[in-house]
């Protein structure tokens, strides 16, 4: 009888601890569990701020920041910005002879005064004056970039030797525009770096908006007018807008509906007057 | 006694200007040629204060002299050429200033790839760097259509070479004979030159000369053999391209295409041929690709979008739908107009609310890229809107334009004939509608002394009074009047000139050439009685002259009783009829 009893114990042990060794091994797996959960929520929240908000993430973690990508970051929404004023006054910074448009000072690139005349060129090399005014537009800011540039890694520890003030050229050409900064400089800390030049490249549809307006100048002052729809045949993702004034003036806006770049000019080519014109 | 009766049509006219202009350049009897004026405009002709003191000024017409002479500006970086360019401003920016049309501005056919441009040899030069091919133009080719078809018959297939001697498997470009063999004899030199300066984003640019998948790896000039009429992906090449279900768009071309796993473009993304080891072998023109009548514009199976049918090939979004495989498709351009139908891309057509009405102008409408853009035609209906329609397999396709409304000399015909002459004049002749009043004014008017002189002469070529023909010739489409400048005066005088101009615009003279003069001939009896009239009673108040004098009026521009383009009427009547007792005479 006790044999029996003491069996009946030894199955009842023996049954809890099955129980608790299975509890064990199910709560080690709940575990686990909630640990993949809560390193799939950490990396996927990693990956969202990555995608929103990349230069967060590669401050954070400490990037692979070089003077390269140090001067990009510093340059490139002022060189946005710079291209944004110049598009909608027609590649100008200040623009002379112009007509107010929508609060736009917006440059005539050709221009006559007379009635029943085709206009004069006013500007011929507009991709040209583009690239010039915007280096005058980015040049302090690139100055003030570079200067930055050596004040952050002197803090770093580097010692950086420098030469004169730096130089910008702007160079746009098809799908982008590339910004060169001439600064020879220096960068000594465990090893020694040295850089002639930093090219800066920005996607851009800007040089075949140029090119489009000059084609568009030329066709203003040759027949007087333009007919914007020959353009679409050859150009799908192209979109021009022509708004003609009281004044005789044509306010053209070229523009790429994929990346929303546009160029806005202005021309006053074969004028006719009111009435008989007489009174001029 | 004779009273006589004065009809005199005045215009009432408003119109309301929304634009302000920076400049204004008034015109003035004496200009002179200035080279830049006080608002930085340069070689124009205007009066001496508006001339910048520092500038240049002479007087004489900008084409006279050297500085501002008009001529041909070439571009020697860009390659272009702009005519109509005055000296010293191409000279300023580094330009090439010829008076005649220089050789390098004549035109040839540049082909690039399979693509071409009807450009200079300079402007050629330059795109071919950009994109970095050879040069390849032709200056005989001396029309556009003939150019970009010459491009198009370049034969294509792959490029088989072996990238490394280390590779086992060879690889491949899809490209034209000529490229294939070009790439071939590139030195290695050039090869990588030619890398760094290619510039074209297209993943088939990519797969020519990008760095990213050729990088740093050169042709073997003995390995590359060109298989025409095959793909990449081919298997009897044994190339380490292979099929996939992706997709692209390339630059110059409409459709979506399949790309293979080196990069290279396949066939027409077609969802049903996606495993289809034939149609990943062979290249399937276009016309034998799925549905080859459509424009296929949002459609998830078939990429063979068609451009002029309103499709295009586009990365997809909520906008554009998605297709079953890749991240392209057809993107519908199609728009709808303002009366709910749809229209093609690029298809344009008139739209003229309130046409004639002071302050109204016309506009030609345009479907692009799936928005309508509303064009203004000039304003002061200088321009009007022409339309027409052509039948097309997708339904009608309409074109319209803004042209010059040519109403300038209506007033001057006097018959017909001269008047609905299309091909010189936009006019309609108003039958029984007399701008002077013949009759009257032959019979003893007190018109100026000058038109009836006129009207004599008139009336003695057309051998007699009932030759000349009794209309008026008016134009099509009344034409706007810049009416607001100065204040509008009007004198009436019993000596029959109705109107005095004494404005700044030339309102007056438009809407007064449709005053007239009529002499009403009143009688009464020798025992007593009333004045009775007896002569030329129509052109009395409510006769049935005044209603076509009002006609007449309108029709001259933004003359009359109108209302203005917002349906807002005239502050008065729009014309009067004035009554003067002339003379007495007694019989």
């Amino acid at each position: 009888m006790e044999s029996k009893q003491n069996n009946y114990k030894e199955i009842l042990i023996e049954n809890w601890m099955k129980k608790e060794k299975r509890g064990r091994v199910l709560s080690k797996r709940g575990q686990v569990a909630i640990y993949v959960m809560v390193a799939l929520v950490i990396i996927a929240g990693v990956i969202v701020i990555y995608f929103l908000y990349p230069d967060v993430v590669t401050g954070i973690i400490g990037g692979k920041e070089t003077p390269q990508t140090f001067l990009k970051s510093e340059i490139e929404p002022s060189v946005k910005d710079s291209i944004e004023v110049l598009s909608k006054q027609g590649g100008y910074e200040n623009p002379e002879g112009y007509i107010m448009y929508k609060g736009n000072r917006v440059k005539y690139l050709c221009y006559t005064s007379k009635y029943y005349e085709q206009c004069q060129v006013q500007q011929p090399m507009i991709r040209a004056k583009f690239e010039d005014e915007l280096k005058n537009m980015i040049q302090l800011d690139v100055e003030t970039a570079v200067d930055e540039l050596i004040r952050t890694y002197e803090k770093r520890g580097y010692s950086v030797s420098s030469a004169a003030n730096p130089t910008t050229n702007v160079e746009i050409s098809s799908g982008k525009i590339n910004v060169r900064i001439k600064a020879p400089m220096t960068f000594s800390k465990e090893t020694t770096e040295t850089f002639d030049e930093f090219n800066i490249e920005i996607k851009s549809k800007m040089y075949d908006l140029l090119m489009i307006a000059t084609s568009i100048i030329d066709f203003e002052s040759t027949y007087g007018d333009s007919e914007t729809s020959l353009y679409i045949q050859y150009y799908p993702d192209l979109r021009i807008r022509k708004i003609k004034l009281g004044d005789g003036s044509t306010v053209y806006t070229v523009e790429d509906v994929i990346t929303k770049e546009s160029f806005m000019f202005a021309s006053r080519s074969l004028v006719w007057p009111a009435g008989y014109g007489i009174y001029g | 006694m004779d009273k006589k009766i004065i009809i005199c049509l005045i215009a009432m006219i408003y119109l309301i200007g929304f634009v302000s202009a920076g400049e204004t350049v008034s015109m003035s009897d004496v200009t002179v040629c200035c080279e830049k004026t006080n608002s930085g405009l340069y070689c124009q002709d205007v009066r001496e204060e508006d001339c910048s003191p520092d500038a240049n000024a002479l007087p004489t017409a900008c084409a006279s002299t050297s500085f501002c002479k008009p001529g041909f500006c070439f571009d020697s970086v860009e390659g272009t050429c702009l005519d109509n360019v005055p000296q010293m401003v191409c000279n300023n920016e580094d330009g090439t200033w010829k008076s005649e049309m220089p050789a390098q501005c004549e035109l040839g056919c540049c082909v690039l790839g399979d693509q071409a441009s009807f450009v200079t040899l300079t402007r050629c030069k330059r795109l071919s760097s950009m994109f970095g091919l050879e040069t390849n133009y032709n200056k005989n080719l001396k029309d556009e259509l003939q150019c970009v078809m010459s491009a198009r018959a370049d034969e294509k297939g792959a490029c088989v070479y072996v990238a490394n001697p280390a590779d086992a498997q060879p690889t491949c470009k899809f490209v034209t004979r000529s490229e294939c063999e070009s790439e071939s004899s590139t030195s290695a030199g050039e090869e990588i030159k030619e890398k760094e300066s290619s510039e074209n984003e297209s993943v088939l640019e990519e797969a020519l000369g990008g760095e990213e998948k050729y990088g740093g790896t050169l042709l073997s000039p003995s390995d590359a053999e060109f298989h025409a009429g095959l793909l990449c992906s081919a298997e009897e090449l044994g190339t380490d391209c292979g099929m996939t279900k992706e997709t692209i768009c390339l630059a110059g071309h409409e459709e979506v295409y399949f790309a293979d796993t080196c990069g290279n473009p396949a066939n027409i993304y077609d969802a049903s041929k996606v495993n289809d080891k034939r149609y990943w072998s062979e290249i399937i023109d276009k016309a034998e690709s799925c549905n080859p009548d459509a424009s296929n514009g949002g459609s998830q199976t078939c990429g063979n979008c068609n451009y002029i049918l309103g499709a295009v090939c586009r990365e997809s979004s909520s906008t554009t739908g998605r297709a079953t495989y890749g991240d392209n498709v057809c993107a519908d351009l199609g728009c709808e107009d303002g009366k709910g139908e749809e229209q093609m891309h690029g298809e344009s057509w008139c739209v003229s609310p309130g046409a004639d009405k002071v302050g109204s102008k016309y506009y030609r409408h345009s479907c692009v890229n799936n928005e309508v853009l509303s064009e203004p035609c000039a304003e002061f209906r200088n321009e009007i809107c022409i339309e027409n329609t052509i039948s097309t397999s997708e339904g009608d396709f309409t074109q319209a334009a803004c042209r010059v409304n040519r109403w300038q000399d209506c007033t001057a015909q006097k018959t017909s004939e001269d008047c609905t002459n299309n091909d010189r004049r936009d006019c309609i002749w108003l039958d029984g509608i007399e701008y002077v009043l013949m009759g009257a004014a032959m019979n003893g008017s007190t018109i100026d002394k000058n038109s009836l002189g006129a009207l004599r002469e008139q009336v003695k070529a057309a051998g007699g009074l009932k030759e000349i023909p009794r209309g008026a010739c008016v134009p099509e489409h009344p034409p706007g009047l810049e009416f607001y400048g100065e204040t509008a005066t009007s004198t009436a005088t019993t000596e029959g000139t109705a109107t005095t101009a004494k404005t700044g615009d030339d309102s007056l003279g438009v809407c007064g050439q449709a005053n007239a003069v009529c002499p009403v001939k009143y009688e009464k009896g020798l025992i007593g009685g009333e004045w009775e009239c007896v002569e030329h009673c129509e052109c009395l108040p409510g006769g049935e002259l005044e209603q076509k004098r009002v006609q007449l009026c309108k029709s001259m521009g933004d003359c009359g009783p109108k209302t203005n383009y917002i349906g807002v009427s005239g502050s008065g009547k729009g014309y009067e009829v004035k009554e003067v007792e002339n003379e007495k005479k007694k019989d």
